[in-house]
């Protein structure tokens, strides 16, 4: 098994392939996410997607293009749970710059954003209603892990983790890949996408009161759940990304009525499972 | 010397003429016999006839024969065909589960619970 670990899209991205030689694949798919967050990173001043924001409309590249309309479908898909036009709302809540740069604390004096601006995709032209912008943070590493993923398996089986977003392809010698999600708990999968978000990480405070960066479109405010982390198992890890933060704005009791296969965590450190895990 | 019932017969008319007749037809039937020259040797066959005559008649047997073949080969063939067809609806029906299985299983990830030391860990991203 051939491991490459690297920095990219403000986290580490760990790249494994089951082949005897899979250099050319991992330097690919190194500089796949490179590409890939030149295009759609909001901190980035020269990336497509800053462009997109600032200038209200561009024409874009196709993965930009892809990746734009796959979150708008997801929009619709969760009735509006999942929103690409978050972006406003994060900023609002403090997440203004790369986390890493992120002040542990600082004054809260900012009001609320209004999400669910219109976007519309004709071609390889964006469009965005005036005052909304667009943050592909929840959904982008989800793309870049399957576009990735893609890539490295003309190598042999493998398996992309873009900071806990996974992709796999393939079945490896010992049958799956197995995927922790607590101390306890171990999945193994032999396809499809894996993805969690909650409130346990990339928190910071504003006013002394705790953010985090999962906003619920509907209040455009960090959303308020029961839950404190979702792991969703998936067909791909842009559809994992998308259902775990669906999930997780539900709150536990929505979230465990569904057969979505996932694991739960509630803020009082009960873990649920759905989906027959 | 000729009686009286010699002389009234050869007087007689009809008796003339049915000796008229007789004698015609006597006369013809010589002649088509003579014409027929029944005497004449038969003239030798055509070999050229014989020869078609014969290769017609081999034709028609080689046919039936061939005929033959011929069904029972269609017969053969159509069976064939038969479980053939019945071969490829049953490899289509499971092509079909195999098909909605994927489907089901693209749906619907294959995951489970494992004891093994784990790759990677998911966590919040």
């Amino acid at each position: 098994m051939e491991r490459r670990s690297f920095r990219a899209m403000g986290t580490t991205i760990e790249l494994m392939v089951e082949a005897d030689d899979a250099s050319a694949e991992l330097d690919a798919g190194e500089a796949e996410f490179e590409r890939l967050e030149q295009l759609m990173s909001r901190f980035r001043p020269d990336s497509e997607l800053t462009r997109l924001n600032r200038d209200g409309r561009i024409v874009a590249s196709a993965e930009l293009v892809e990746v734009v309309s796959l979150a708008i479908a997801a929009r619709e898909r969760t009735d509006g749970a999942f929103d690409p036009t978050v972006h406003h709302a994060v900023v609002t809540a403090g997440y203004d710059r790369t986390f890493t740069e992120l002040p542990e604390d600082a004054p809260d004096d900012r009001a609320t954003a209004v999400c669910g601006g219109r976007v519309v995709v004709e071609g390889r032209r964006i469009a965005l209603e005036n005052g909304f912008a667009v943050d592909l943070g929840g959904i982008g590493k989800g793309f870049a892990a399957e576009r990735v993923a893609e890539r490295l398996a003309l190598a042999g089986p493998c398996l992309v983790d873009a900071g806990g977003d996974i992709a796999v392809r393939g079945v490896p010698e010992t049958g799956a890949w197995t995927i922790a999600v607590d101390d306890d708990l171990t999945l193994g999968i032999v396809a499809g996408g894996v993805a969690t978000s909650g409130r346990d990480r990339r928190i910071w405070r504003r006013g002394g009161r705790e953010r985090h960066h999962l906003i619920d479109p509907a209040t455009g405010r960090p959303s308020e759940t029961d839950l404190l982390r979702v792991t969703v198992i998936a067909p791909d890890a842009v559809e994992a990304e998308v259902l775990a933060k669906a999930l997780f704005l539900g709150g536990s009791t929505a979230a465990s009525a569904t057969d979505v296969p996932a694991v739960l965590v509630t803020e009082d450190g009960r873990r649920l499972t759905t989906g027959g895990l | 010397m000729k009686g009286p019932t010699a002389e009234a017969w050869m007087t007689d008319h009809v008796g003339r003429l049915y000796a008229l007749v007789a004698s015609v037809v006597v006369f013809l039937v010589a002649w088509a016999v003579v014409a027929a020259h029944p005497w004449a040797p038969r003239p030798a066959q055509d070999p050229r006839l014989v020869a078609l005559a014969a290769r017609q008649q081999r034709l028609q047997r080689e046919s039936v024969l061939v005929k033959r073949i011929v069904d029972r080969r269609w017969a053969a063939y159509r069976s064939a065909l038969t479980r053939r067809n019945a071969a490829a609806a049953k490899i289509a029906a499971h092509n079909s589960a195999l098909g909605a299985m994927a489907t089901a299983s693209a749906a619907q990830p294959s995951v489970r619970v494992v004891n093994l030391p784990p790759l990677v860990v998911t966590r919040t991203s």
